[in-house]
């Protein structure tokens, strides 16, 4: 069964202010997506609508199965993983703690194994395990983050601007680990990112967002020799 | 010298019932950040479901774990009736809230069972245990065991449960937790019904002690609060550290400093709380509200 995910019509806001008006996209099962913007475009809001944290209008579609209107315990028990602005750390909690309840949902020897898994991904979270999390690195908690989110084993991640406040070096190793999953998994990636570079290097699909509307879309090459995209997001001439 | 360590065993005694109503607050509070006055109210009227069950004919133990069950049921239906229509309003208006189920509880147990003062029996056996010239009555020891067992139980649950673990995400960050597939309403509900059934075990300790009248927690609640202000209201471990030192402190200031007597003891919690908030908001084993981005 395919796990694509379809949006059509997506409209969502806060109280009286709309801020998506009507957004449609496809990502195909094992594809990453990769969703750029301006500041205020609507790109985290359009994650929150996703994952059932914004109340929202149209429909959204995984594998089938209906995920508008659901709260957001109900999505992420349907394999969706968020991994949202300000990286949602259990500060006072444990490393191994954090990561276990990314696997809440689900029970057995299973968790085991992915705790595994997770630590090859993230050899520096091993060495963690017992520190609260709140004392981590901004990166390491991005990574913890990745991790807890892996630990659902999901059809579908969510990852709000990976990249926020860490380092140029620190954001290309998340890139290429979140590359690694998407590839060994077969996990589709929603991924928003104001870095249009990283983001358009692991994705085959982008589309541009302003204002809650999508203006733009193509394949990650194609957006990315897009020569108004370039001006705006990238920072040069192509 | 020995006079001195008997007023310190009576103080823990005391503590010990402070701490499992602070106990209680704490549990609300790290859940909801609710600071719930009507906890001393909802105690004593768990102990007066197992006064009603005893007076029926039912043995102690057997009416204990009936209102513990009925403790924790009535404290998950406050949640979802009373609690959750406010849930982000305001503090002052779930303030309001509380001090309301406060007063509708004290009533109804007035309405209920009279105001008239009754006699509850002490599961405990009479007597105390002497030991080079200290007596320690098995009524004290029964309450620290009691006391000790509920905090052992708790911790078991959070630090080793998987429910415990959503507990305590729920506590610490409600919107992550929902990310990660946690019913948060259903946990919220659950704080709450744990906490009633941690504050119904204080009145049943408290209530042999003194009488069983439906203002008979006034007092413990002020002593529990002081208790959880001073370990800390987001420490469960303060909570109980917290109300040991209260009992101790209140017992010797009323025996050993000459014009507080038995009368001016009352004093004690609020002069500890006033210390506290000077000097160290955050209690003894709160966490100050600092955290690295």
């Amino acid at each position: 069964m395919s796990t694509d995910l379809v949006v059509s019509d997506l409209v969502a806001g806060y109280g009286d202010a709309q801020v998506l008006h009507g957004v449609s996209f496809t990502v195909r099962e094992g594809e990453v997506c990769a969703i750029l913007g301006p500041n205020g475009a609507g790109k985290t809001t359009l994650l929150r609508a996703l994952s059932g944290m914004v109340k929202a209008r149209g429909t959204i579609t995984l594998g089938g199965a209906a995920l508008t209107g659901r709260p957001p315990d109900a999505v992420a028990r349907l394999g969706v993983a968020h991994v949202p602005e300000g990286r949602g750390t259990f500060m006072p909690l444990t490393v191994e703690e954090n990561l276990r309840l990314g696997a809440y949902v689900r029970r057995g020897p299973s968790v085991e194994e992915d705790l595994e898994r997770v630590h090859q991904y993230f050899p520096v979270l091993k060495k963690r395990l017992k520190q609260a999390a709140g004392s981590l690195s901004g990166g390491e908690q991005q990574m913890l983050a990745l991790g807890r989110a892996l630990m659902l084993r999901p059809r579908l991640l969510l990852l709000d601007e990976p990249s926020l406040g860490l380092a140029p070096l620190v954001t290309r190793e998340l890139f290429r680990i979140v590359r690694t999953i998407n590839e060994e998994e077969r996990t589709t990636v929603v991924v928003v990112e104001q870095n249009a570079h990283l983001a358009l290097g692991i994705a085959q699909q982008a589309h541009v967002l302003e204002t809650g509307r999508i203006v733009l879309s193509g394949t990650a090459a194609q957006i990315q020799a897009d020569e108004q995209v370039a001006q705006s997001y990238l920072g040069y001439r192509v | 010298m020995a006079g001195f360590v008997q007023q310190v065993v009576e103080g823990l005694g005391a503590g010990a019932i402070y701490a499992s109503l602070a106990l209680a607050l704490v549990l609300i509070y790290q859940f909801t950040g609710i600071v719930n006055f009507a906890q001393g109210e909802l105690a004593m009227f768990s102990t007066y479901i197992a006064w009603q069950c005893v007076a029926a004919g039912m043995p102690f133990w057997l009416a204990l774990v009936v209102t513990l069950a009925v403790s924790f049921a009535g404290g998950m239906l406050i949640e979802r009736v009373i609690i959750r229509p406010v849930e982000g309003a305001p503090e002052l208006t779930i303030v309001i809230v509380t001090v309301g189920l406060f007063i509708f509880v004290n009533a109804a147990a007035g309405w209920i069972w009279t105001f008239l003062i009754k006699d509850f029996p002490n599961p405990f056996p009479g007597g105390a245990l002497e030991a080079a010239g200290i007596s320690v009555s098995f009524s004290t020891l029964g309450v620290l065991g009691v006391v000790a067992l509920v905090m052992g139980l708790l911790y078991v649950l959070f630090q080793y449960t998987r429910i415990g673990l959503g507990m305590r995400a729920v506590a610490t960050n409600p919107a992550s937790a929902r990310l990660v597939g946690i019913r948060v309403g259903r946990t919220l509900a659950l704080g709450w019904g744990l906490a009633a059934t941690v504050g119904a075990v204080s009145g049943v300790l408290v209530a042999p002690l003194l009488f069983l009248e439906p203002n008979m927690m006034g007092g413990v609640l002020i002593y529990a609060f002081a208790a959880a202000t001073l370990g800390g209201f987001d420490s469960p471990l303060g909570a109980v550290t917290g109300g040991l030192i209260v009992g101790v402190a209140e017992t010797l200031a009323g025996a050993y400093v000459g014009f507080i007597g038995s009368d001016l003891k009352v004093g004690v919690p609020l002069v500890i709380i006033l210390g506290v908030l000077l000097l160290r908001p955050q209690g003894l084993f709160g966490r100050a509200a600092v955290e690295r981005a």
